[in-house]
């Protein structure tokens, strides 16, 4: 008799010849009539109707949930973006530029990591990298400053009109509207004006007015006139003097049958309005004006 | 997401089929299993509610194999197995002429075998009355069980020799 014959039996797939023996055997009768008995038998009755409509109720009450497959997910997705953004804005911040800026009239004192010194003059802009100075001492600059370099590694002052490199010295960078002065006081400045480089060396100051260059010595008294509230020229076009003007006093000045390109030579007072207006006028020998904070300038002859 | 392949058992169509189909065997199988009604009413419940619930993921082949197991899984050491209780067929009305001594005799093989019965394993009683009153074959109930074909014949020869050698008081 093959494996499991009873199962074989009930699915009558018994051979001829093992369908004989089985049904000699003893057991055989009882067999057929457990078989015979429950296969007539039943179990409890299942009212279908009732229950279909009982898990209806039930249904009514839970929605599949097929959004919930992956609200992890979508949490993660939110997290990921706002951790981007958390370290995107830290390392930007981190690498952002110290900007220092000065008003009209206004002068400041800055100290840099290193203990080097600037001191900005007015409506001038001064941006540097405070974390990355030990390693490049680098200085962006708009306007005008004076510089007191502490020894050490390459210092750059770096302009729209041209680069200046110093290795520890004292010098002033003014950079205005087509107008680029350096004036070194102290030590040996190197300075990089239209791609061309050239050494300039204390007591020496170059200027380049609209791309053309001049240089020209300067007395060694240690620090630029404007430090001591004073403003000194030196055969510059009067345009440009005007404009220190109208930063150091915040003025508006107009010019009524006036030169503005003939040189001027000479100092104004930062902290004397009046006497600063006389130092102007009287050597050019012109009038001026002044209402509230306008200033007219004009010829002496004109009524 | 791969609910287009899957909707099917969340369409209203397929799921009512799969009920109509299913729910009466689930309902036999566990009261084979366990010997009680109310216990195999909420087998039935319990395991359509779940089909629903994961009808996105479960595929119309696997809902049959799903709802078998979500009603065994419900009691699964739970319960312990009550007296299960068939409804034998009466022949004494179509077999008026028989005997006293044939009907007691009848009677008393009933009793022997209800108790037979009910002294089988838990899956050799469910196995053997699920291919014997509801006429499930073998791989049916193999694919319910999530077992062989192999194996449910073992169960149906073991379950029968049991009930025999009970019977005539081996």
């Amino acid at each position: 008799m093959q494996e499991n014959y009873l199962a074989k039996w009930l699915n009558n797939e018994l051979t001829e010849d093992e369908l004989t023996e089985f049904k000699k055997s003893e057991e055989y009768a009882t067999y057929q009539k457990i078989v015979d008995v429950t296969s007539g038998s039943e179990a409890p009755e299942f009212d279908m109707t009732k229950a279909w409509d009982n898990l209806q109720s039930r249904r009514a009450k839970e929605t599949p949930k097929v959004i919930t497959l992956s609200p992890f997910k979508a949490f993660l997705r939110v997290a990921a973006v706002i951790a981007v953004l958390l370290t995107g804005t830290y390392f930007y911040l981190n690498t952002l530029d110290e900007t220092i800026t000065t008003q009209l009239a206004e002068n400041r004192e800055i100290t840099l990591p290193d203990n080097s010194e600037i001191v900005l003059n007015a409506e001038s802009k001064l941006s540097y990298n405070e974390k990355n100075w030990d390693s490049k001492r680098a200085i962006n600059l708009e306007g005008e400053a004076y510089f007191k370099v502490a020894k050490g590694k390459k210092f750059t002052v770096t302009t729209s009109l041209g680069t200046v490199t110093v290795l520890g010295t004292q010098f002033n960078v003014e950079n205005r509207n087509g107008f680029f002065e350096v004036t070194c006081y102290e030590g040996l400045v190197s300075v990089n004006f239209n791609g061309e480089e050239f050494k300039l060396p204390a007591g020496n100051s170059a200027i380049a007015i609209n791309g053309s260059l001049s240089k020209s010595k300067v007395e060694i008294n240690g620090q630029p006139s404007w430090i001591n509230k004073e403003s000194s020229f030196k055969s510059i076009p009067l345009k440009y003097v005007l404009a220190e003007l109208q930063r150091q006093y915040n003025l508006q000045v107009t010019l009524e049958g006036i030169d503005e390109n003939q040189l001027f030579t000479g100092t104004f007072s930062n902290t004397n309005l009046d006497l600063a207006l006389k130092s102007i006028s009287t050597p050019l020998q012109i009038n001026y004006k002044f209402e509230g904070n306008k200033v007219l300038f004009y010829e002496e002859s004109a009524p | 997401m791969k609910a287009n392949d899957h909707q099917d058992v969340c369409k209203e169509s397929t799921y009512s089929a799969l009920f109509n189909a299913n729910s009466k065997t689930v309902f036999n199988y566990i009261y084979y299993k366990f010997g009680n009604e109310e216990k195999a009413h909420d087998a039935v419940q319990e395991a359509f509610v779940k089909l629903w619930e994961n009808c996105a993921k479960v595929t119309p082949e696997k809902a049959k194999s799903y709802l078998y197991t979500v009603a065994n899984n419900l009691y699964l050491n739970v319960i312990k197995a009550e007296k299960v209780r068939l409804k034998y067929a009466d022949k004494s009305l179509k077999t008026t002429n028989e005997s006293p001594e044939f009907l007691m005799e009848e009677n008393e093989f009933k009793a022997k075998l209800d108790h037979a019965l009910n002294n089988l394993p838990e899956n050799q009683r469910s196995t053997f009355l699920l291919n014997r009153i509801d006429g499930k074959k073998y791989a049916e109930i193999a694919e319910m069980e999530g077992v062989s074909v192999k194996a449910i014949e073992k169960r149906m020869h073991l379950a029968l020799k049991s009930l025999r050698e009970k019977i005539d008081g081996i």
